[in-house]
């Protein structure tokens, strides 16, 4: 018995042990959707647990999903700006959704911070990242914005600086603008320095 | 039970308990090492890093250049990405083992021109790193971000080694996997000298 024991026990040990030591490589993420590409619907959990569709989310000229994070600065310093852009384009049919992907903030977390952060746009909760999977986001803030269809038109950054007095490029506000008005998006894809997105197994 | 199954009942219960207390060791030594990634290691720590100098996208591009000599290793990180400060104590390692073997290893950091007195020095000191180290400052990043490579989104922390002819050999994207990093850098150093 004393055996069975101490065996399972270290099986549990090795277990939590590499569990612990297990980092996923950002390098084995797919990559992201090419530009023009309809992007599938999912389902995702609000931070109160009620599921949403981006069937349901959508708005009718169009939809920008935000990764975000409670915790990353360069997130953090855009969310005023997120904020206003959901504001801005709200009445215009274009709806922000965030996503938060990262393990290491719970749904909890992502409530607290809309709530201190003022933001008012719907926040899910991508457990076991699948959606950041789905269109191979890597950081924090990486906006995808699709049209009426779910055609993604633009993927990128909101601008070009996370110093919002050092900004003199908008290509995600840009890319809505241009759509509103029946013109091609000037620059479908733009990069910026971010948090890497935490992945986790679940 | 017999003798010698006794015998092995007791070599197995006491290579269990080693194996257990081995991974204890390991797994809170670990938790510790995180812990205090941040602190100076005093007293060891007394040398003051060298100043960190703020250079232009093309400024970058010539410190990637190689002359066929040495492999090189580029890691971009930043004070404020808790990744990068998590592998940072893994790296200066990686500098110590490999850089009198013929690796050479430049860390550029993504902070504020504003920290590069500041807090970068400050963390650098605490980490002990001998490395050199830029500051990228720069008002579009998009365009360095590229250059470096394609496949890169701008997610910090990102470590490329290049070979003594500067081609990419390894990249990784996100926290670094040092035993990965190490057999990477073991396959180049050492090349062509």
């Amino acid at each position: 018995m004393k055996k069975i024991a101490a065996v399972s026990l270290m099986v549990t040990m090795l277990t939590v042990a590499l569990l612990v030591n297990a980092r996923p490589l950002v390098s084995d993420i797919s990559a992201p959707p090419i530009i023009g590409s309809t992007i599938a619907d999912f389902t995702l959990a609000d931070p109160s647990g009620a599921a949403h569709t981006l069937a349901s989310l959508h708005g009718k000229n169009g939809t920008v999903l935000i990764f975000i994070a409670t915790q990353c600065p360069v997130s953090n310093g855009y969310n005023e700006r997120m904020e206003k852009l959901a504001q801005d384009f709200k009445a215009r049919g274009i709806n922000v959704v965030g996503i938060n992907s990262n393990s290491t903030e719970s749904a909890a977390d992502v409530k607290d911070h809309a709530a201190k952060n003022n933001l008012t746009f719907p926040i899910l909760k991508d457990n076991g990242n699948k959606v950041a999977d789905m269109l191979g986001a890597t950081r924090t803030p990486e906006a995808y914005f699709l049209d009426a269809g779910n055609k993604l038109l633009y993927h990128g950054r909101v601008d070009n600086s996370r110093d919002v007095t050092q900004v003199n490029s908008s290509e995600l506000r840009d890319a809505l603008e241009a759509t509103l008005a029946g013109k091609p998006v000037p620059k479908a894809t733009a990069n910026a320095f971010g948090c890497s997105i935490k992945r986790g197994a679940e | 039970m017999t003798h010698s199954a006794k015998l092995i009942h007791v070599r197995f219960v006491l290579g269990t308990v080693v194996v257990i207390v081995s991974i204890l060791l390991l797994t809170f030594s670990a938790a510790a090492q995180s812990k205090t990634a941040h602190k100076p290691r005093s007293p060891r720590a007394v040398k003051s890093p060298a100043p960190v100098r703020a250079v232009n996208a093309e400024e970058m591009q010539a410190l990637l250049k190689r002359d066929g000599k040495r492999p090189l290793l580029v890691n971009y990180w930043a004070t404020w990405c808790d990744p990068c400060r998590d592998e940072f104590p893994d790296l200066v390692k990686i500098d110590r083992d490999y850089r009198a073997k013929g690796l050479d290893f430049i860390a550029i950091t993504l902070d504020d021109l504003v920290d590069i007195k500041t807090a970068v020095p400050k963390f650098l000191l605490a980490m002990n790193a001998k490395m050199p180290v830029y500051l990228l400052n720069v008002a579009d990043p998009e365009p360095a971000i590229n250059m470096v490579d394609r496949d890169w989104s701008g997610a910090l922390p990102a470590t490329f080694l290049y070979d003594n002819n500067g081609k990419v050999v390894y990249k990784h994207f996100g926290r670094v996997n040092p035993g990965e990093l190490r057999a990477a850098i073991e396959k180049q150093v050492g090349k062509s000298q």
